[in-house]
């Protein structure tokens, strides 16, 4: 090869080209210095440790064993209680923690496996990666919020987040040796591990999410148009596809063909889950029929002609249950093929023979660009025959039924939330039938009150006949994903967010499991909408949130804006997406208090916990992906409030407010150690019922830092809130008041008369000034932290 | 009444080999009149099956009461909130793992915790903690369901709201 000699060049003709160069005789050329690197670039298992022992001590792992025995390895089964340790020295302890790293592996994997999948996927669909710009326009600099504070890298490409993989999935992999028997004992260490793994978990969504973004153009950014949600949206005077899962390339195929073949009036695109919310960010054709809840209930109330199924959350028994009502099913991800076989490479004639003579239940087509055309046809042609029959139970039928139950129970007590089935069928049989009707919406759709019902009532199907003219009505609107929050955003609403004006940030996600139906999500969104709170939703409790409407008849995402702002409701996009929330929280300490992010995750997870006041709510945890999305959230310094069936995750983590010596941090200025009381007073926390958790969330988005007047405002819709869902101001209120500019404007004579009165403090009435009680005082510079690493001037 | 069954409310919550005793109302009533520090704990069911009055009843004997989830709006609604506390249950919980919690009255921990009323998982896997982590605390169940988690339960009642009552006052009976 020629030597090039030394000098400047001038290269005629060539000045429009851009030249990349990624490697020089095999080296690795170092990424340009965009910021300067932080301490802890892709951090391995113990890198954080220390970050993890601080939120550990003040929040301790607390366990509720849902299996007192162990049995994973041939040793075993141990019995582990009364303190008994298994044959290979194991506590019970430990094993909950061992469980809880379990679960968030799993989790965890499900959204790294989903980015990885989908970058082969995107490279097959649109070619060469790293000719995929990351680039969300003018008002996103910084992009990858997540990826640049974990590993340091700033990715430019699609092909940037390879390596953002790879890494994740060699701790991934590290993690999962340390489940084996024999390895970790420590139940501090297992928790240490399943934060690791929960921040693994919020790296892989971001890269997944931010992939998908780039590849198919999705649309950033607030004023998104309003979708239909909802059972009733479906419109079977069309052939309707139903799409299944996370993992959105196939139903993007699928949009593709009915746009380009010009079928939208012949075909409709409905969805459960987050393929359904991530595909309507590819197209606006695709309706949210529901979420995972309601998926048997689509299928078995007939709605679908043909079915698409990827990954991750969606029944194993669903061949099955669509073979009850005559619809095939198209497996589009392998990691879900339920026995049938791989058609890639067939005929698609011959394939949708197969599937609409019903030669074959289902087939699997792994390559998402051959699902589109299969998918439509098989449901036009379907329409007709499925047509001709009834789905739901006749009239005739459905009294059969009714009458022929002998209010047993055992549906009830197969039932995760225990409904009295046998009670209202036997109301029904009497003719009346609102019992029934409204046991629809709490029941979670799971199938197994149907299989020990002895007189063999398809109970599904009862509920769905008497909730037919409800789920009919099920019509509501949500506005379209709208992915990160803008750097302009951040920068407009970071004060008010720091100083505690701006309450908090609420944000509902996850699956639902809810234990009383879907309205108390809407409850949730809007009870903290309304207060001023920004509201950043995905997923499940997104769609839900969507279905319900005020007394003028409008939903909540028509009478909210979704910006990032006081009283926004945002559809943040699906499970992936909520990276986008973790996001918001990081460019703050990054855009305005000008941190620097890069590599540098125990500094900010520290800001964030003592200054940014944010609380997630998975209302219907039902995942182990909630598990390790609940995690990462819980290592970067925000809490998350679950819903009761939560405490089958077996771990939470709580503070104690009356163990004083739990509150202390640094005041950075000097070092000195500084009680800030009980704030924010528990990290993950499972509360009963709705009363419960609207109430709590509010107190767990105070922050050590908060103003005076943003303590005050946290303060009065805790109060607010604890009133109206529970009849009365909160016991511990007096914890989290500092002085007298803390108390609730409105009624600031009413609160020191009771601090007066009823806890003893002393007020000076002319000054209206607190003289004698607060244990907790307010220093307007002081800067809170839980790091040493971070005093500026030790004290002498 | 027939020796009612073992049978948890959920089929699936058979915990391992420690398994609650199903146990006779008036026994259970001798249970609560021993304990030195007794909390009667009341869930978000409390309002179902006439529980409510029977909680009160006991509180009027002098057992203070925890009202978790919303249990404390049925409490105001009959206007009996006399020694009856709002407390999370998992909050409540986490506190009594702890020997040397002070208690709702600042006097401490509590010997013995009583459930009526519950959310059934709910308060099993809590029941669960209390069982494997808090050897100081004994736990009794006077709900309408089996509760394997607990030491001493009822059985599995819940389908005849009546007999269930004429046990809850048995029990209230030894108090
Ligand atoms: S892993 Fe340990 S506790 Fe579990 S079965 Fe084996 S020996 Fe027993
Ligand atoms: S199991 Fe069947 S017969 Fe028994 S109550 Fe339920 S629906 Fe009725
Ligand atoms: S399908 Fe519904 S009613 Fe049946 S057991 Fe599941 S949640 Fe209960």
């Amino acid at each position: 090869m020629e030597k090039i000699k030394a000098g400047i060049f001038d290269i005629e003709g060539l000045e429009n080209v851009k030249i990349e160069i990624k490697e020089m005789m095999g080296e690795k050329i170092p990424e340009e210095e965009w910021a300067p690197m932080g301490p802890t670039p892709m951090p391995k298992i113990a890198d954080l440790r220390e970050w993890d022992r601080v939120l550990l001590k003040r929040y301790p792992p607390f366990y509720a064993p849902q299996c007192d025995v162990c049995a994973l390895c041939t040793m075993g089964k141990c019995d582990l209680t009364g303190n008994k340790r298994g044959a290979c020295g194991l506590s019970l302890e430990a094993m909950q923690g061992r469980i809880v790293l379990l679960a968030c592996l799993v989790g965890a994997s499900a959204h790294a496996a989903h980015g990885r999948h989908m970058l082969h996927d995107i490279e097959h669909m649109k070619g060469d990666l790293s000719k995929i710009p990351i680039d969300f326009g003018t008002e996103i600099n910084v992009e990858a919020p997540l990826t640049r504070l974990i590993t340091g890298i700033k990715p430019k490409t699609v092909a940037d987040l390879k390596e953002v993989f790879t890494y994740i999935e060699e701790n991934i992999v590290q993690l999962g040796d340390a489940l084996h028997t024999g390895q970790e004992g420590s139940a501090l260490d297992f928790e240490s591990k399943a934060y690791q793994m929960g921040m693994l978990d919020s790296l892989g969504k971001e890269a997944a999410d931010i992939a998908q973004m780039a590849a198919f153009n999705f649309p950033v950014g607030p004023g998104r148009p309003l979708l239909d949600v909802g059972m009733g949206t479906l419109d079977t005077n069309k052939a309707v596809i139903f799409v299944i899962g996370h993992n959105a390339p196939p139903a993007t195929n699928i949009c593709d063909y009915v746009i380009d073949h010009n079928l939208e009036d012949e075909v409709d695109i409905g969805g459960a889950c987050c393929t359904a919310i991530d595909s309507s960010r590819y197209s606006t054709i695709v309706k949210l029929a529901c979420s995972l809840g309601r998926q048997l209930r689509v299928i078995r109330a007939g709605l679908a002609d043909c079915i698409v199924v990827d990954e991750q959350c969606i029944r194993a028994d669903l061949l099955y249950q669509a073979q009850k009502v005559g619809t095939p099913v198209i497996f589009a991800n392998d990691k879900k093929m339920h026995d049938m076989e791989i058609r890639d490479g067939d005929d698609p004639g011959e394939i949708v023979k197969d599937l609409v003579s019903g030669n074959v239940p289902g087939v699997v087509l792994l390559d998402p660009l051959n699902v589109g055309e299969v998918a439509v046809k098989v449901a036009q042609q379907m329409k007709p025959i499925r047509r001709k029959k009834g789905w739901t139970l006749s009239d005739e039928e459905f009294k059969k039924q009714v009458e022929a139950c002998t209010n047993c129970g055992n549906c009830t007590v197969a039932c995760p939330n225990g409904i009295r089935i046998g009670d209202a069928h036997k109301l029904a049989a009497e003719g009346d039938i609102s019992l029934l009707a409204s046991q629809f919406d709490i029941c979670i759709g799971c199938g197994r009150c149907e299989q020990v019902c002895p007189q063999n009532i398809p109970i599904i199907s009862t509920m769905i006949k008497a909730a037919w003219p409800l789920i009919q009505a099920e019509k509501g609107k949500i506005r379209q994903a709208r992915g990160p929050i803008f750097d302009t955003e951040i920068r407009n609403v970071g004060a008010p967010l720091v100083l505690g004006t701006i309450p908090g940030i609420i944000a509902p996600i996850g699956c639902g499991n809810y234990p009383n139906g879907t309205k108390d999500v809407y409850t949730i969104a809007k009870e903290f909408g309304d207060r001023g709170y920004i509201v950043c939703l995905t997923g499940c409790m997104l769609i839900d949130t969507g279905l319900y409407r005020d007394e003028e008849g409008k939903t909540i995402f028509e009478t909210h804006p979704d910006v990032f702002d006081r009283g926004g409701i945002i559809n943040i996009g699906s499970c992936v997406s909520n990276a986008h929330i973790h996001d918001a929280a990081i460019k703050v300490a990054n855009i305005f208090a000008q941190r620097n992010i890069r590599g540098n995750y125990e500094e900010i997870a520290d800001y964030i916990l003592n200054r940014v006041g944010a609380c997630g709510v998975a209302w219907g945890a039902m995942s182990q992906k909630a598990a390790s999305i609940a995690t990462g959230f819980n290592r970067l310094g925000v809490p998350a409030v679950v819903g009761p069936h939560g405490v089958k995750y077996r771990r939470a983590f709580m503070g104690r407010k009356d163990r004083e010596e739990d509150w202390y941090v640094y005041d950075a200025r000097n070092g000195e150690k500084v009680y800030v009381g009980p704030v924010p007073e528990h990290s993950i926390i499972a509360a009963e019922t709705i009363e419960e958790c609207l109430p709590l969330m509010a107190k767990l988005c105070m922050r050590a830092a908060d103003t005076p007047a943003g303590r005050s405002i946290k303060l009065t819709h805790y109060m607010d809130l604890n009133k109206k869902y529970l009849g009365a101001y909160p016991d511990d209120w007096t914890v989290f008041v500092r002085g007298e500019t803390d108390l609730p404007m409105a009624k600031k004579a009413e609160f020191m008369q009771m601090l007066e009165s009823d806890h003893g403090w002393k007020i000076d009435w002319k000054a209206k000034k607190i003289l004698e009680g607060p244990t907790v005082k307010y220093d307007p510079s002081f800067d809170p932290t839980n790091l040493a690493r971070l005093i500026k001037h030790k004290k002498e | 009444m027939a020796e009612l069954k073992m049978a948890p409310f959920d089929a699936a919550n058979i915990p391992g080999p420690k398994m609650g005793r199903v146990t006779a109302p008036v026994v259970l009533g001798k249970m609560i009149k021993r304990a030195k520090r007794p909390l009667l704990i009341c869930g978000s069911e409390i309002s179902e099956d006439g529980m409510i009055d029977k909680a009160i009843e006991i509180g009027k004997k002098g057992i203070p009461i925890a009202a978790t989830g919303n249990a404390i709006n049925s409490f105001m609604k009959k206007g009996y909130t006399d020694n009856v506390k709002y407390f999370s249950l998992h909050e409540l919980t986490n506190c009594m793992r702890d020997p040397e919690w002070k208690g709702l009255d600042g006097n401490g921990n509590y010997d013995t915790a009583i459930y009526l009323g519950t959310l059934y998982y709910y308060a099993s896997g809590l029941m669960s903690a209390l069982k494997n982590f808090a050897p100081h605390v004994t736990v009794l169940s006077i709900d309408r369901y089996y509760h394997p988690n607990a030491v001493m339960t009822f059985g599995d009642i819940w389908r005849k709201p009546e007999d269930y009552q004429s046990m809850l006052d048995e029990v209230i009976a030894q108090i």
